[in-house]
Formats: structure tokens, C-alpha cells, sequence
């Protein structure tokens, strides 16, 4: 213990302030314009405390891999703490996309930026590790599996700050180059060196300690999840790589860019979401065919639903279409199954609102797991509704003139120049309509800095409507009765950031420490309020229905 | 019965939704508006002036006069693919916004896919293996442990799941594991 205690004490301090060094320091003339944003102050932090959060986890499975304390004890510990991390990550994640959609002015969220990327790929794996840690706490499998995994996300998060850093992939955002990034190359490569040097040591210790039952288990549902997510991570690190690779090799300078992540791993995270109804459905060990195809019944008529109601509607997209109907399927999955831990306790004399919350407080890992999931599926039909069904228009206006695009009414009035000591602000007037009703009015504008004259910043109006924004950014100008805007119709762009929301609640849900305390809490002053006909007749019951659900 | 009426309401489910779209696969337009087909093409070629944006992001002035073209090409009855081919002749690959599609940049779009069914074959090797050694050793020790376990033993685990099933919540508490 004492080994383990020094070992966790010394990586945390040598490591973290490696971790920690790169947060951007701004000197000489102040901040670059695109960074003045509160979304640009708080996401960068967010990210490299992501990063720097996975080195405890890191620290706890290099510890346990020195000790050859190899049982399951240390991986409560690492699991909370990569929830921790992956939290933080998550926040971070969203908080960037937010901030690239409000400030950019591109009418998009995600680039798949190399440095995107990089904050991409240890959240990735962490998810991956999160989930096949369960088949090491319930079963005793995939040891080796999982310290790979927790190594993997370390160096990944290392990779990370090594990208941004250097400036060796172009990005949006190469704001800084120093020569600090060799040190970080240099202290990846230690990494990777000293942990599988240690990994194929202790690895006789590694054995699993049960078999394998079922391919239709819970385990193998987590084995194909780890699949997936660690086939993504895989080619979003082989395209973010692969310009350096076919420049050393061929000398040829090529762009790999989103059209290319999107044909690669978009279908693989529809097949992720799939897979996200079904595996929580599946036992542990192996299920029966009926119990599953009973339990499929709902989400499978959700997703048919799905399909059948969009065409009605006039969505003739076939992939949207596709995707739309899984990602119904898998809500109506998670969705059902909540209802049904609820039914159960309200059977026995909980109201329906208790019974929810009861069910959250008590099964905080399980339920706040779906939680998650449910802020995938929110995040992926966000995505998907705003990469399909994206309109777009350029337009050069003058007094008077209107531009019609999807259903919505643009007028444009002037142009209005505002100065100020720092620099000057110009803004577009305009007038929104929509079913003959004017709905209010907009001021796009652009903002110049006196000390970056050469840097202008978008200042972008984005009205949402339901779930559709409407984004409108102002070009460029011509006196001031000369407006060229171009205007964004983004559907379900809200459902982006409500997801990322609900996911952030789920991860806080299952890592929401104190369950103990609370017991202890109920037990003195909670079992005695309690009226006696709820205890009587739920016995073995409640247990055998609590033991479907499950 | 039931089993019956399910698989109906299976079959009638599925013939809904597969006349629905069939319905939508023929009547669909084969190709999208014009300024969807500009789009489209755009969101393939990245803007040489900027960091890391497409020429359908770019508000520069280049891009501009990109799409312009795009559009002029495309109403002058050009298919998207000339277009893009048009642009490689002059820019060269580098203004590809993801790599082509053959010779060496193959690689990009080949070793993450190949690698994940390789993946994936891996899996499904290992799966197969570690269960016919599951079932080899279910075999040889003969039958499944339930059957080894006699009836006071099962009724003291039972015993022991319920305790430990309402001390966890209450809701799980009866009225024999109170008198206990």
C-alpha cells in the first residue's frame, strides 16, 4: 500500500504539471480576437483538465501494475475517477463544439480538426474503458484488456497536448507554436516504453478468472461496444496522422478532412447507438432468445414507427431515414426500460415521481448509464438532423431587399457603424419573417480590433425556432447600404447541446459519491415513516420482477 | 396463439414500412437541387487560403469564386465527379477535402477499414474459442452447479440474498427478514 501511495503521489506530481503546462498564456498584444469569447475561455481549461484527469487513473494502473496487486480492488478507484475524468471531458467536448458554432461563423459545431480530434480519441477510449471494466467487476475478464485501455487513454491524452502544441498537423487551432513539443513527444515515448515493458511483466497475473459463456451475453455486447469505440479511435488517429504519414512517405501534402471521418465513422457510431438499445437488454453470462425478443418488442415498433412516420413527412433522405430509425429504437430501448423499473416501484406504493427518483437515487449507476446513453441518442439525432438537413444561402442585399430561405423571410434595411476606442463594430440590420409574421429583428455584425486590423470577428445572431437555429453571418459590406450575408438553416442543432447536457447529468449521476452515507441517513429516520402496508407482500415478488427488469 | 398474432403484427409492421418506402425510394428526386449539388461538390474541396475549412465553409473571397464556378459547371451539365476532376487538374490532389480514392492515399480509407474486420474476425475467433473450452469443461464436470446444491443450501442463499437485497432498499423488505 505504502508502494502504491508513493507511486500514485510521484506520478501525480511529476506528471499532472507536464499535463497542465501547455494552458495558453497570453502576452504582448492581448488575446487573439477569436479568443475572446467566454465559450474560448472555459473549454480549453476544461479539456486540459480532461487530459490531466486521466493521469490518475493512469497513476492507479501503473501502481497496481508495480505492486502486482492485480485484483479488482484497484478498479473501483480507477473507475470513478475515469467517470471523473470522462466527465470533465464530455463538458469540455461540448463546451468546444459550442463555442467553434457561436464564434466560427462556418454554421457547424464539429470539423473534425485535428485538435478536435485529439481531445476526441481519449474520450473515446475512456468510454471504452468504462464499459468493459463492468466485465472485470461482474466477471473477472479482460484484465489485460482494461489496463491497455487505461494506458491507451493516458498516452492519447499526452498525444493531445503534444498535437496542440507543436503545430505539426495544421489546424484551426495552431494559436501558439513553441518548441515545447518535443518534451512531450520525448515523455510519450517513455510512457509507452515503461508501460508495456511493465504490461508483458505482470502479465502471467493477468489471468482471467471465469470463461466466456454466451456470445449473446452483456459481456459480449461490451466486447463489441469496446470494438467499435476502439475502431473509431483507430481511424480518427490514422486520418489525424495519416498527412504526416503520406508526407514522409511520398512527400505529398493531402488533406484529410471531414468528408472522409464522416464516411468512416459515421456509420460505425449508428451501429454504436444500435448496439447501445440492445446490450443493455442482454443478461450477463448468456440470454434466452425469448426473454430478448420480448424484450425488443417496443423498441423495435419504435424504430418502425420512426420509419414509417418520416417518409409521411416528407424526409427522403435514406441514410437520415436510417439513422433516425435506429437512433428511436434505441431511445424507445432505454426509455422502456426505465418505464419499467418504475412501473415495478410504483406497483409497490411509490407515486410515479418518487418511483423515478427513487430508482435513479438507488441504481445510480445503472440508471444514470442510461441517462447517458439517452444524451447520445439526443446528440446523435442532433447531429444527424443538422448534417443532412442543412440549408444554406449566400446573398448580397440593399435596402428593402429580401432573401426566402426554408420557410423563413429575411429583410434587409442598412448597415450600422458603430466606433469604438478599441476598434469599430459593423452591423447588418435585418428583419426576420416567417409565415407572414414578422418574428423580430437581427444585427449581425462584424467586429475589428484596432490592434488586429487584419482578424475581424463575426459577430453571429443565431434565433432558434423549436429546434431549428436559424444562423446568420455577416460577409461583407459596402458602405452601408450593402449587406453580403449568408444564411444557415440548422435543424435540431438544440438537441446538440441539450444532449451534451444530459449526458454531462448522467455522468455526474453514476459518479455522485455517497451512497453509503445516504443508506445510513435512511435507515435512522426513512424505514420508520414508512407506512407498513408498502413492506407487506412485496417480497420475493418484487425481487423476481426487480431480477427481469435487471 | 399469441406467438401467432405477434408474427402477424410482425409481418404487417414490416409490410407498412417497406411499401412506405419504396414508395419514397421511387419518387424521390435522383438528385438533389442545384444549390444542394453545388453543396455537395463545394464540401469535397478545401479552400487553399484558409485553415482547415471546406470551400462550401469558407466565407473567402476564393471560395466565393469557387462555388460560382462549381455552379456554373454544374447548370453547363458537367457531373459532380468532372467537377471535382476539373479542380484536381488544376489544384492537383491537395485540393482534395479527403483522399482519393486510389494509389497510395488508399491506405487512409483501407487500413482503419480492414483493421476493424480484422477486428472484428478476431473477436470472433476468440469468442468461439473460449466458449467450446466453456463447453468442453461443462462436459467434463458434468452437470451445472444449481443440481450439486441441495435444497437447505438454496434456501440459505435465498435467505441471504433477501437480507442483503433490503438492506440495500426497502422496498425489497418483507415482513419475514424483519422478524429475523
Amino acid at each position: 500500500m505504502g508502494i502504491e501511495i508513493f507511486f500514485l503521489m510521484m506520478l501525480v506530481t511529476v506528471s499532472s504539471p507536464f499535463v497542465r503546462l501547455p494552458v495558453p498564456l497570453p502576452d504582448g498584444v492581448g488575446l487573439n480576437p477569436l479568443l475572446m469569447d467566454p465559450g474560448m475561455l472555459v473549454h480549453p481549461p476544461m479539456l486540459l483538465m480532461g487530459y490531466m484527469s486521466f493521469s490518475v487513473p493512469f497513476a492507479f494502473a501503473v501502481a497496481a501494475m508495480v505492486t502486482g496487486k492485480l485484483d479488482s480492488e484497484w478498479l473501483r478507484a480507477i473507475r470513478r475517477w475515469t467517470l471523473a475524468a470522462w466527465s470533465i471531458q464530455t463538458l469540455g467536448l461540448v463546451l468546444g463544439a459550442w463555442w467553434a458554432y457561436h464564434v466560427l461563423g462556418w454554421g457547424g459545431y464539429w470539423g473534425w480538426d485535428p485538435v478536435e480530434n485529439a481531445a476526441l480519441l481519449p474520450w473515446l477510449t475512456a468510454t471504452a474503458f468504462l464499459h468493459s471494466t463492468m466485465v472485470q467487476e461482474r466477471r473477472g475478464m479482460l484484465k489485460v484488456w482494461n489496463l491497455g485501455l487505461v494506458i491507451t487513454s493516458f498516452a492519447l491524452s499526452i498525444f493531445g497536448t503534444f498535437e496542440v502544441r507543436s503545430g505539426i498537423i495544421s489546424s484551426v487551432h495552431s494559436f501558439a507554436y513553441s518548441n515545447i513539443g518535443s518534451y512531450f513527444l520525448v515523455f510519450l515515448g517513455i510512457v509507452i516504453v515503461f508501460c508495456t515493458g511493465l504490461f508483458i511483466y505482470r502479465l502471467p497475473k493477468l489471468r482471467p478468472e471465469q470463461e466466456f459463456d454466451s456470445v449473446i451475453s452483456r459481456e459480449g455486447s461490451f466486447l463489441l461496444n469496446n470494438l467499435l469505440l476502439v475502431g473509431i479511435t483507430f481511424a480518427t488517429l490514422w486520418g489525424t496522422l495519416f498527412p504526416l504519414i503520406s508526407n514522409a512517405v511520398r512527400h505529398q501534402t493531402l488533406t484529410v478532412g471531414p468528408p472522409f471521418y464522416d464516411q468512416v465513422n459515421g456509420p460505425l457510431f449508428i451501429v454504436l447507438i444500435l448496439a447501445m438499445g440492445i446490450g443493455p437488454l442482454l443478461a450477463w453470462r448468456r440470454t434466452s432468445t425469448r426473454a430478448l425478443r420480448r424484450n425488443l418488442g417496443i423498441p423495435a415498433l419504435a424504430a418502425a414507427a420512426c420509419a414509417a412516420v418520416l417518409p409521411l413527412a416528407g424526409i427522403h433522405d435514406v441514410w437520415a431515414n436510417v439513422a433516425f430509425a435506429i437512433c428511436s429504437f434505441t431511445a424507445g430501448a432505454i426509455l422502456y426500460e426505465i418505464w419499467r423499473g418504475v412501473h415495478v416501484r410504483h406497483r409497490h406504493g411509490e407515486p410515479y415521481p418518487v418511483a423515478l427518483y427513487m430508482l435513479f437515487e438507488r441504481y445510480r449507476q445503472r440508471y444514470g448509464g442510461y441517462l447517458v446513453h439517452l444524451g447520445l441518442v439526443m446528440l446523435a439525432v442532433g447531429v444527424i438532423g443538422s448534417q443532412f438537413f442543412q440549408v444554406q444561402q449566400d446573398a448580397s442585399l440593399t435596402p428593402g431587399h429580401e432573401m426566402n430561405i426554408a420557410g423563413y423571410k429575411l429583410v434587409y434595411f442598412g448597415n450600422v457603424d458603430t466606433k469604438y476606442s478599441d476598434g469599430e463594430i459593423m452591423t447588418a440590420q435585418l428583419q426576420v419573417w416567417r409565415d407572414g409574421e414578422l418574428q423580430q429583428y437581427i444585427y449581425p455584425g462584424i467586429q475589428y480590433y484596432a490592434k488586429f486590423a487584419n482578424q475581424p470577428v463575426n459577430l453571429i445572431p443565431i434565433t432558434t425556432y423549436g429546434l431549428t437555429d436559424l444562423y446568420v453571418v455577416f460577409e461583407s459590406w459596402n458602405g452601408l447600404s450593402e449587406a453580403r450575408i449568408r444564411v444557415f438553416v440548422n435543424p435540431l442543432v438544440s438537441l446538440v447541446w441539450l444532449g451534451g447536457l444530459v449526458m454531462l447529468l448522467g455522468g455526474i449521476t453514476c459518479w455522485w459519491p455517497g451512497r453509503r452515507k445516504r443508506r445510513a441517513v435512511f435507515t435512522e429516520t426513512g424505514v420508520g415513516q414508512k407506512p407498513e402496508a408498502e413492506r407487506v407482500g412485496v417480497g420475493p415478488q418484487a425481487a423476481n420482477n426487480e431480477e427481469a427488469a435487471t | 396463439m399469441r406467438k401467432r398474432r405477434s408474427l402477424l403484427l410482425c409481418i404487417a409492421v414490416i409490410a407498412i414500412v417497406g411499401s412506405i418506402w419504396s414508395y419514397m425510394l421511387i419518387t424521390a428526386p435522383p438528385q438533389g437541387t442545384l444549390d444542394q449539388r453545388v453543396h455537395d461538390v463545394a464540401s469535397q474541396l478545401k479552400c487553399l487560403v484558409c485553415q482547415g475549412e471546406s470551400v462550401a465553409d469558407s466565407p473567402a473571397t476564393l471560395s466565393q469564386q469557387m462555388r460560382a464556378l462549381i455552379r456554373q459547371q454544374l447548370q453547363s451539365g458537367k457531373s459532380e465527379q468532372e467537377v471535382i476532376q476539373y479542380f484536381v487538374s488544376r489544384y492537383g490532389d491537395r485540393i482534395l477535402w479527403s483522399p482519393p480514392w486510389q494509389g497510395f492515399t488508399l491506405l487512409a480509407w483501407f487500413v482503419p477499414i480492414g483493421l476493424l474486420l480484422a477486428g472484428v474476425l478476431l473477436l470472433f475467433f476468440i469468442l468461439r474459442n473460449w466458449q467450446t473450452q466453456a463447453n468442453i469443461k461443462t462436459r467434463e464436470h458434468g452437470a451445472v452447479e444449481p443440481e450439486e446444491m441441495d435444497a437447505g443450501e438454496l434456501a440459505q442463499y435465498r435467505q441471504q440474498l433477501e437480507k442483503e437485497l433490503a438492506a440495500d432498499d426497502p422496498i425489497f423488505a418483507r415482513p419475514r427478514t424483519e422478524a429475523n
